[in-house]
């Protein structure tokens, strides 16, 4: 019998246990894919909000800030990437001023940092490859980016570090009350707990209906984003939005993490939940928008597409607390700001628990750190010469585009990859633009030994996505 | 009765569509072509249509686990997939040297052999620098550390 | 010798494809006895290797061979000249002092991280192939979309096949191969995709690749979505308009496991970009003078990484000119600046080198955009020559000879292939 069972390892369901590893509590992380992180989470922009764009009176309004302030600490333990590189939301038009000025006021009034309005100079001078027409923009200094899922690695290691149980391939069946607590029967086993925590992002509906909740419907709302060739490394600094429409935030240019930039998303209601296609109308979209603002992006530097789905709930809100089910404790309809606000959310649900009975005793031995991966690329000469010299490993090289050495794809492996996803997730080999034709031979070649399985039983991404068959005379 | 036989001529990139006019299998006239190389081609073709083949066979005790070889001659269009089949069914161990017959007068044509199109040493043991330490699994299904 | 690495040469080869085999060679006959190819991969010959079907050589061997066999006997060439040959290493950079020698940084998996000294670099890295980001297919991203080149690895070195059920986007020439490559191995080809009208690959693989296993080659057809979670289940296939994009009035689905990729070849220029070397916009390989040598003195480059070659023949042709020019370099000749620069004109899609001079006889290698026939290539008003046919996919190659370059004043020279005009004939 677990104290918790967290169902779904997206960034939400790692990011909660993560936080209640701290506690002598007993775990389980139950996620159906083969690895965390590989729904939802994988395909987010990857954007730390400033928390201006949210209305107070809502929840994520007031997590999103709270969010974006725990960032510095969870970076500093967990050494994932993560940068304040700010945030500029542009006005095409004198008539959108007004609604910089509003967003200034409403982020100031929910204690967001440094907000200022930039007149068409001081916006030319910080960004000189932006449209000449833009007349305006409102600078939020604290907005940051992080790859999402080097996000959910991290906490997901670190809470299995901490003696967090997590069953992958493993998906939730069947949710039966009983006294005392929930029994979650899944794919492989039945696993009972006393809390349940429901962060299935968009199937969390589905979930809750298991144990006999209707009470929220999630209505997922498909995003295609286009990230581009590393030629563009540099085009713009800064985080840069429109003013935002109805149901989006709009179109975006991001520079994440490692520098290459990405535009996107497109916001697309489906009633698929597995939907994750990429379309003609939305790269149209995308181009169509983002060329009026940069005019150097065209859909010719696109080096991959994809395409992911956000939790939206009916509340169009966050939907976060117990139910009328003992034990039961939903962390559903997470869109965005959900990224930033994770850590806030883990501390939210970690005090519902407690008023719900949960008895949280600190844990005396928490390791709260966690060591980076390497990142060869990024070092200087004498950095890398040690490193060489300590492994041999360190000079040979497997993904050319992005140069990972094979040193770092066992990192990966020793650190949770199973799949060539994983392996990209974690090392950026394939993520280049030769988008895996070179390397991913070779990271088979290394999965098939370390896991000592055959070759052709390597997957791109768990289940049935399988790389090759075997020979006919083989 | 006149039967006419089309082709694509493969001598340039140009691709003349060529027309074998032939009676009983005896050819009369090839049309289409804008030179010599068409004809030849087109009659080629109808008489005796030819194709190389490689391919790859199992190999064990090398670098690799697949060895290129080849049929050093052209063997008929129809036999292709026969020839494949029964190429596939060779196993070699190596050490091998480009140029070795593996199977002589193949198919039954004299002077055509399946031969190797490169050398491989013999090593032993495995030379890929990978480890095969297997990260060790915790109850949990995740690796301990390296 | 092979795994030998000393501290200086006179030159260093970044690739041992056919084309650093080649410069290897070319630098060695003209007397440069310190030469060093280094190579990526575990061992030499490059692409070559993965090319297990016959049809390399005709020019230089005189001879029909199999990628493997023509790679074979060119690395023993290479090893019998005693050039070193380091596989497993990778060239992380290329560091040039104020007296023009060349700190070459390597990074090796049997040496660690080195760095060798040079007087001349031959860049000869190769291409590698579009993707499928390149040419943007919408749909879903599971496993079993992959280049023409990566299914050939997989099957020709490795062994393995990359699924039963095949279509394949684009008529290259590693696409129509691979088609009939899988065939025998048992897999079901359900067709060939092709954007344009024509198919981008020889006659001779449409023939023998294709229509000899009743392949079906559609023209004018794309791919207009993809289909399935895990593994690849479906495309969605579509004929385009005139403005190339889908019609999807009439589109249908063909089943298959695995989509093969075979939309091209760009020059591999990640290091060459890197140092500063200026680039052609159209080849996507360096800008060169008429001694193959890039803008940086004393770096030349060959082969694929300079502009896709059609044979691996004429690959090796421009390698040896390269080597013996870089060979010259390093042995202290320099030559006269070249003082001609060629422009591409009417119907020229480019050319290759990008100057001239009007020392010696040049070999010019240029693209047409669009098929002609028959033609004529006019240079300046130097020279007219009359072909019967151009085509975008065949490269076109002719000489200039000296005394005609001296006669020419200029300093800017035009190429353009021509309709031929009323009463002109091909001889």
């Amino acid at each position: 019998m677990y104290d918790i069972a967290v169902i779904g390892g997206g960034v939400i369901g790692c990011a909660i246990a993560r936080e209640l590893s701290r506690y002598r509590l007993s775990v389980v992380i139950v996620e159906k894919y083969e690895e965390v992180g590989f729904g939802t989470t994988k395909t987010n922009s990857g954007i730390i909000h400033a928390g201006h764009h949210s209305p107070p009176d809502t929840l994520k309004g007031k997590l999103v800030v709270r969010g974006n302030k725990l960032y510095d600490r969870l970076c500093k333990d967990l050494n994932f990437g993560f940068r304040r590189i700010g945030e500029l939301v542009v006005a095409r038009s004198e008539s959108e001023v007004p609604e910089l000025e509003r967003l200034k006021k409403q982020g100031e009034a929910k204690g967001v940092p440094g907000l200022e309005i930039w007149d068409r100079e001081h916006l030319r001078n910080a960004e000189p490859n932006l449209s000449n027409t833009l007349v305006a923009a409102l600078h939020a200094p604290s907005a940051g980016v992080i790859n999402p899922y080097e996000l959910a690695n991290a906490l997901s290691e670190n809470a299995v570090d901490n003696g967090v149980d997590l069953k992958v391939n493993c998906a939730v069946e069947k949710i039966a009350v009983e006294k005392g607590f929930l029994a979650v029967h899944t794919s492989t086993e039945t696993i009972k707990a006393r809390f349940v925590i429901n962060c299935a992002g968009v199937y969390a509906d589905k979930i809750a209906e298991m144990a006999g909740l209707r009470d929220f419907t999630i209505h997922p709302r498909k995003g295609e984003e286009y990230m581009l060739d590393k030629r563009l490394k540099g085009l713009v600094q800064r985080l840069i939005f429109p003013i935002p429409e109805k149901n989006t935030k709009g179109i975006l240019i991001i520079p994440t993490f490692d520098g290459t930039i990405m535009v996107g998303p497109t916001a697309q209601d489906t009633a698929d939940r597995e939907d994750a296609s990429t379309t003609y109308e939305g790269s149209e979209h995308v181009f169509g928008f983002v060329s009026k603002i940069c005019p150097s992006i065209t859909e010719r530097d696109t080096i991959t597409e994809f395409a992911g789905l956000r939790a939206v709930s009916n509340t169009n809100d966050f939907i976060i607390g117990p139910t009328r089910i003992k034990g039961f404790i939903n962390a559903a309809g997470i869109q965005s700001p959900g990224l930033t606000s994770a850590p806030a959310i883990a501390l939210f649900v970690r005090d519902i628990l407690k008023s719900e009975g949960l008895v949280l005793k600190k844990k005396e031995n928490f390791k709260p750190h966690l060591p980076g991966p390497p990142r060869f690329a990024s070092l200087n000469d004498e950095q890398q010469r040690r490193l060489v010299e300590k492994d041999r490993m360190f000079a040979k090289v497997v993904c050319r585009c992005e140069l990972v050495t094979e040193a770092e794809i066992h990192s990966a492996v020793d650190h949770g990859a199973r799949t060539l996803d994983g392996i990209k997730f974690r090392s950026r080999a394939g993520m280049g633009r030769c988008q895996g034709g070179f390397c991913a031979p070779r990271c088979m070649d290394i999965l098939s030994k370390r896991l000592d399985k055959p070759f052709q039983e390597i997957t791109k991404r768990g289940g049935d996505s399988w790389v090759v068959r075997k020979m006919m005379d083989d | 009765m006149i039967e006419i036989k089309k082709y694509i001529c493969i001598g340039c990139p140009v691709g003349c569509p060529l027309q074998l006019e032939h009676e009983k299998n005896r050819i009369k006239e090839v049309s289409g072509n804008e030179c010599n190389r068409g004809a030849k081609y087109a009659r080629q073709e109808f008489t005796d249509p030819r194709r190389s083949i490689s391919t790859t066979v199992l190999i064990s005790g090398a670098l690799r686990q697949r060895l290129p070889v080849k049929a050093s001659g052209a063997i008929h269009k129809d036999r292709i997939l026969e020839a494949a089949q029964k190429i596939h069914q060779i196993k070699v161990v190596a050490p091998v040297e480009i140029g070795q017959i593996l199977i002589k007068d193949f198919l039954g044509e004299k002077g055509i052999d399946v031969v190797a199109c490169r050398s491989m040493k013999r090593v032993t043991g495995t030379r890929t620098a990978c480890r095969t330490k297997k990260p060790g699994n915790s109850k949990s299904g995740r690796p301990k550390k390296r | 010798m092979l795994g030998r690495v000393e501290k200086k040469y006179g030159v260093v080869v970044v690739g041992g494809g056919p084309a650093g085999m080649g410069a290897a060679l070319g630098a060695r006959d003209f007397g440069e006895d310190k030469v060093l190819i280094l190579d990526r991969e575990p061992e030499a010959g490059g692409i070559l290797l993965q090319c297990i079907h016959s049809g390399f050589g005709m020019h230089y061997f005189r001879e029909e061979l199999t990628g493997p066999e023509y790679a074979e006997r060119f690395l023993q060439k290479v090893i019998d000249h005693d050039v070193d040959v380091l596989p497993g290493s990778y060239v992380s950079g290329v560091v040039i002092d104020s007296g023009g020698s060349k700190k070459v940084r390597i990074m090796s998996e049997s040496h660690g991280l080195i760095t060798v000294e040079t007087k001349a670099v031959v860049l000869a890295m190769g291409c590698r192939e579009r993707t499928r980001g390149a040419v943007r297919i919408p749909g879903t991203r599971p496993s079993g979309i992959l280049t023409a080149g990566l299914a050939q690895k997989f099957v020709n070195l490795k062994g393995y096949l990359p699924g039963k059920r095949i279509a394949i986007l684009g008529s290259g020439d590693i696409g129509l191969i691979m088609a009939r490559r899988l065939t025998l191995e048992g897999c079901r080809v359900e067709g060939v995709f092709e954007l344009m009208p024509y198919s981008n690959g020889l006659t001779r693989n449409v023939v023998q690749c294709l229509e000899d296993f009743d392949i079906p080659l559609h023209l004018s057809t794309t791919v207009a979505c993809i289909h399935g979670r895990d593994r690849i289940e479906k495309i969605t296939v579509a004929p385009v308009n005139a403005d190339l994009k889908p019609d999807m009035s009439r589109a249908w689905d063909v089943p298959c496991d695995t989509l093969l990729i075979s939309v091209g070849l760009i020059p591999e220029n990640e290091l060459t970009q890197n140092l500063g070397i200026g680039l052609d916009v159209v080849t996507g390989g360096p800008l060169v003078s008429s001694t193959l040598e890039t803008s940086m003195p004393g770096m030349f480059a060959c082969g694929n990484v300079l502009h896709v070659h059609d044979l691996v023949d004429y690959v090796t042709r421009e390698a040896l000119l390269a080597g013996r020019f870089a060979g010259e370099w390093s042995k202290g000749v320099r030559r006269p600046k070249d003082n001609i620069r060629l422009v591409p004109g009417d119907n020229v899609r480019y050319c290759v080198p990008h100057t001239l001079s009007p020392e010696r006889e040049h070999t010019i290698h240029l693209r047409c955009k669009t098929a002609m026939k028959p033609c004529k290539i006019r240079v300046g008003s130097l020279m007219e020559k009359k072909l019967r046919f151009v085509f975008p996919a065949e490269m076109i190659m002719f000489k200039i000879k000296p005394d005609l370059l001296d006669k020419f004043h200029g300093d800017t020279l035009r190429i353009d292939i021509l309709p031929l005009e009323k009463g002109e004939k091909v001889d």
